[in-house]
């Protein structure tokens, strides 16, 4: 009983973790109907960002997003201008291979300024813990938690509460209705692609307080992400928290049966089973939800 | 009439460049990284090239045939046998995720392929009875050098003589119409699963075989250095920026992977901050965005100008 509790709380913890680092990519898909294939690199240089702020100049890694979040903003803004834009209205496969260029070039950024060697953030906050009902916990990991859901509910008010945040529903929903009805289509796709990539590198400033990471770093999350965000769907991020609940049940509890070594794996299969039963991809996942 | 002139020229060098110079072993070992590195660039563009299905997964395939030449060789097989046996495997793993795979489009084949080729990563990885786990499996012995690069320059022209010959037949105008409209394609009578099945069918074999010849020559298979990411992610640059979908794009792209490599090596200041990422990473995102052809397309531009400009010379002339 202790350990299923136990499992159920950790599960919920990764899970907030999980839906961070799908957000950006939910988003992004969602508005300008490209996949972020390299989600895996702007997390790893997020995580990068907050170590060497807190190794060069001792800022407190909880205090990162402040700089990581405009910092990736821009970039994704500038990305979206230089790059992306032209690619949008090509076939998909051209985006995906486009983006995954850019993935193996923000690798290389990270080996050039930092080296291959691991790096990790210690700090006494990191190395936290306390008790809840004979559990042990580790505070970065509720701190983690906690981040993950205030963003997702800032996200829906944004989205739902302002004029700017309808805008891009408008837009992910129908971009020519959207355009008839006045919205600055190219606009939107430039300040979306810039929010989804800020929330992977705020992911990524999480991920550095939980694990060590290097240049290659990502692979296996990048993988993870893209199963939560298809197994909640792509229209919501309600749904996005929901697939990453069920991703880290699914991982906590299928350790039960099978090694550690293993765990990628259950996300891995996951995904390729769940991308298979519904052969129409993540697009029919979202018709299906939108006729309900 | 010129293109295959020059075909049998190179052909005719580099079958003699062994006995002409015998004791240039690393230019050796380099055409044989580049025959190798062709084939399986090859091997990958008669599925991603012909029927536009990109994989990021075929490390799966490669790592099939290395560790079934590995373990077969230690079984007491002749090492020539144990090639066809590695590329049946790996094409018989094929059938086993292709069909279910193929039901995805685009972008999410894609996506599906890099969970299948990390999958099977991790099988290798923890399949320790049979793999021997992270430790690998080492051969015991490897043929001369000569050998070795004969095979390698066979497999290439083997690999290559396929992929020729399956673009002009009907089977290559079948996948040729699956990439450019599949509900048009199967609307012309032409079943794109099964289609694209036989292509990757194909692609597996060829790959299962090259990995038979990374085994050959490093004596030494991983899990990581077969099945990892980065074989999967070498397999798709080449070809894109050669040249994706055409028969000599995907050797091109192998010639200057394998450059870039040595370069690499060679130069402690590359090295030094991996720029090869980045120059994989930026000739991917400029062949996207500008050529979408690859460097053929670039070189098919230049002699057209070329060709524009010259009458022009000789009137003014």
């Amino acid at each position: 009983m202790q350990d299923t509790l136990a499992t159920l709380i950790s599960a919920l913890l990764a899970a907030g973790l999980y839906a961070t680092m799908s957000y950006g990519l939910a988003l992004i898909y969602g508005v300008l109907k490209v996949i972020n294939l390299a989600n895996a690199g702007v997390l790893m240089l997020g995580a990068y960002v907050t170590w060497w702020m807190w190794d060069a100049f001792h800022v407190d890694p909880l205090l990162a997003p402040i700089v990581v979040l405009p910092l990736f903003f821009l970039f994704g803004i500038v990305l979206e201008r230089v790059a992306i834009r032209r690619v949008i209205e090509q076939e998909p496969i051209v985006s995906l291979l486009l983006l995954f260029g850019v993935w193996l070039i923000l690798q290389n950024v990270a080996y050039a300024i930092w080296t291959g060697d691991t790096r990790s953030i210690e700090t006494p906050f990191v190395e936290a813990t306390f008790k809840l009902g004979g559990i042990q916990l580790a505070w970065p990991r509720v701190y983690v938690f906690v981040a993950g859901a205030l963003t997702l509910a800032v996200l829906q008010l944004f989205l739902t509460k302002t004029q700017f945040g309808r805008a891009i529903r408008a837009v992910s929903q129908d971009r020519e209705a959207a355009r008839l009805a006045g919205i600055d289509v190219e606009r939107i796709y430039a300040v979306a692609f810039g929010i989804g990539i800020a929330l992977s590198a705020f992911a990524g400033s999480l991920l550095s307080l939980l694990f060590p990471f290097g240049p290659d770093f990502g692979g296996a999350l990048q993988l993870k992400s893209f199963c939560v965000v298809v197994l909640g769907g792509l229209d919501s991020f309600v749904g996005v928290a929901f697939g990453a609940i069920l991703l880290s049940l699914a991982e906590a509890f299928g350790l039960r049966w099978m090694p550690a070594s293993l765990q990628n794996l259950i996300s891995f299969v996951l995904l390729v089973v769940v991308l298979i039963a519904f052969p129409k991809g993540i697009a029919g996942i979202i018709r299906s939800l939108r006729r309900v | 009439m010129y293109r295959l002139i020059a075909l049998g020229v190179a052909v005719f060098g580099f079958l003699i460049f062994p006995i002409a110079a015998p004791h240039a072993e690393y230019a050796l070992d380099v055409l044989f990284l580049m025959f190798l590195y062709g084939a399986m660039a090859t091997s990958w563009n008669v599925l991603g090239g012909f029927s536009g299905q990109v994989s990021f997964g075929h490390a799966a395939f490669l790592g099939i045939g290395a560790y079934a030449t590995a373990l077969l060789a230690a079984a007491g097989w002749p090492l020539w046998a144990t090639f066809p046996a590695g590329g049946l495997l790996a094409a018989l793993y094929s059938l086993l995720i292709g069909p279910p795979a193929f039901r995805l489009r685009g972008p999410y084949f894609a996506i599906a392929t890099i969970g299948i080729g990390e999958a099977t990563r991790l099988i290798a990885l923890n399949w320790s009875s049979l793999t021997g786990g992270a430790s690998g499996v080492t051969l015991s012995s490897a043929p001369p050098a000569a050998v070795q690069y004969y095979v390698s320059l066979g497999l290439c022209a083997a690999t290559v003589g396929a992929a020729a010959w399956i673009k002009r037949s009907r089977f290559g105008y079948a996948l040729a119409a699956v990439r450019s409209d599949p509900d048009a394609a199967e609307t012309l009578g032409v079943n794109t699963t099964i289609a694209k099945t036989q292509a990757l069918f194909i692609s597996a074999f060829m790959l299962g075989v090259a990995g038979g010849a990374y085994a050959m020559h490093y004596l030494y298979v991983s899990p990581d250095s077969t099945f990892g990411f980065s074989t999967s992610i070498s397999v798709v640059i080449m070809p894109i920026i050669g040249g994706i979908g055409t028969i000599f794009g995907p050797l091109l792209g192998a010639a200057i992977f394998t450059a870039l490599r040595e370069q690499l090596e060679a130069n402690p200041f590359l090295a030094k901050y991996s720029l090869d990422l980045s120059v994989f990473g930026l000739l991917l995102c400029g062949i996207v965005l500008f050529e979408p052809r690859g460097l053929l397309g670039i070189f098919d531009r230049l002699v057209r100008r070329g060709a524009a400009r010259a009458p022009k010379d000789s009137v003014t002339q």
